[in-house]
């Protein structure tokens, strides 16, 4: 990752770099951590510093392949920082998304909405590959057909 | 007086049956609602790039000044979009959890208790974190379900998460948190996201009911939860 993506991460969760500066470093983050409840050695401050100093090796924080964005560590910091939204603007640098993510702003694109079937059909050689479809059976409530329709953007 | 309901993507598909409910107790309490015309997706939690995901909101709230600057979003994620891109508070933006009451579902004729019922009510993240976005009362499924005499039970998982926001790009993550909850609660969910409705629905062999299940359910309106 080059020095510019580290700005740029910055840039995309809204914050400016000092907003960072005044973490206390007291990892109550760490501590309510979804994650660690199936000890993952997560630390949300880890990575927030790695941010702060622009380390390269956050790319390898198990945050960035896990983090369910639950916001349980934004709760309890004492500056409510959201690090879920860091989290996401790596992630969106990295371009770590899954084919069904890809295919969930493509048809935002087209439509301006999400239409599950094209999702579906886009996605389809991933959700094989990773064992979906055998919940199929208990997604039978969800599914209703319509119709794409494209809507009006201002 | 009018207000604008944004359904969101999620109750035109997956969880149509969540539509359909919560328009028939918005008007039953006398919401005069009407659907944004228009409307386009929240963008959920798939952009990293803050302002980007905004805009689209920032677009939904415009399109929602033609009917009522007053808005009424029941997906969580839409809810929450919506809230943060109202950053001058210009509009009143409600989940219909704050809608919903005790007194005021009494009023409309109960037929069914909930005696001899055991619920988890499950609220998971997005309703109650960040404090800015939450919903204002965070007992709500509570009280309804205790005030018609149902059992609750999980207490200390209603806030936990449902891992959802991950379904479809590390699913192994969903269902450790599915685990979790399930395992340290008992009896039916009860849920107002459509997302944990799906996680939870997939990974736990309980059952899962939206709360406007369970007031149509008292109401008459459905015959079992």
């Amino acid at each position: 990752m080059q020095k510019t993506d580290m700005e740029k991460i910055i840039e995309f969760t809204g914050y400016k770099k000092k907003d960072f500066s005044v973490c206390l470093g007291c990892k109550i983050c760490a501590s309510v951590c979804t994650l660690n409840d199936f000890d993952m050695h997560a630390n949300p401050q880890g990575l927030l510093l790695k941010i702060f100093l622009g380390d390269n090796t956050v790319t390898d924080d198990p945050l960035i392949k896990n983090c369910v964005s639950c916001y349980r560590c934004t709760d309890a910091c004492p500056w409510q920082i959201r690090i879920p939204e860091v989290v996401r603007a790596i992630r969106e640098i990295l371009e770590y998304s899954s084919p069904f993510e890809k295919a969930f702003k493509g048809s935002i694109s087209i439509w301006g909405r999400v239409y599950e079937p094209y999702i579906f059909m886009n996605a389809i050689g991933f959700l094989m590959k990773n064992g979906y479809l055998k919940h199929f059976m208990k997604w039978t409530e969800y599914i209703s057909f319509h119709l794409p329709r494209k809507i009006k953007r201002i | 007086m009018k207000y604008s309901y944004y359904p969101g993507c999620s109750l035109t598909g997956s969880a149509k049956r969540l539509d359909v409910a919560t328009k028939k107790i918005l008007t039953k309490l006398g919401y005069d609602i009407k659907e944004i015309p228009e409307w386009n997706c929240c963008g959920a939690v798939e952009y990293g790039n803050k302002e980007e995901l905004i805009k689209l909101s920032r677009e939904n709230l415009k399109k929602a000044e033609a009917v009522s600057k007053t808005i009424i979003a029941p997906c969580p994620a839409c809810y929450r979009n919506l809230k943060e891109s109202d950053r001058d508070a210009d509009f009143n933006i409600y989940n219909p959890l704050d809608m919903f009451n005790v007194a005021d579902i009494k009023k409309l004729g109960i037929q069914k208790d909930l005696k001899n019922m055991v619920f988890t009510p499950y609220y998971g993240c997005v309703l109650l974190r960040p404090k800015e976005t939450a919903i204002k009362n965070r007992n709500i499924i509570e009280e309804i379900i205790t005030d018609f005499g149902g059992e609750l039970d999980g207490e200390k998982i209603r806030d936990r998460c449902c891992g959802g926001n991950l379904f479809f790009s590390n699913k192994e993550m969903t269902e450790k948190c599915v685990n979790l909850i399930a395992s340290r609660s008992k009896g039916i969910f009860v849920v107002y996201c459509p997302l944990c409705h799906m996680a939870i629905n997939t990974f736990s062999n309980r059952k899962v009911v939206y709360i406007t299940d369970i007031i149509l359910y008292i109401l008459g309106e459905r015959k079992n939860i």
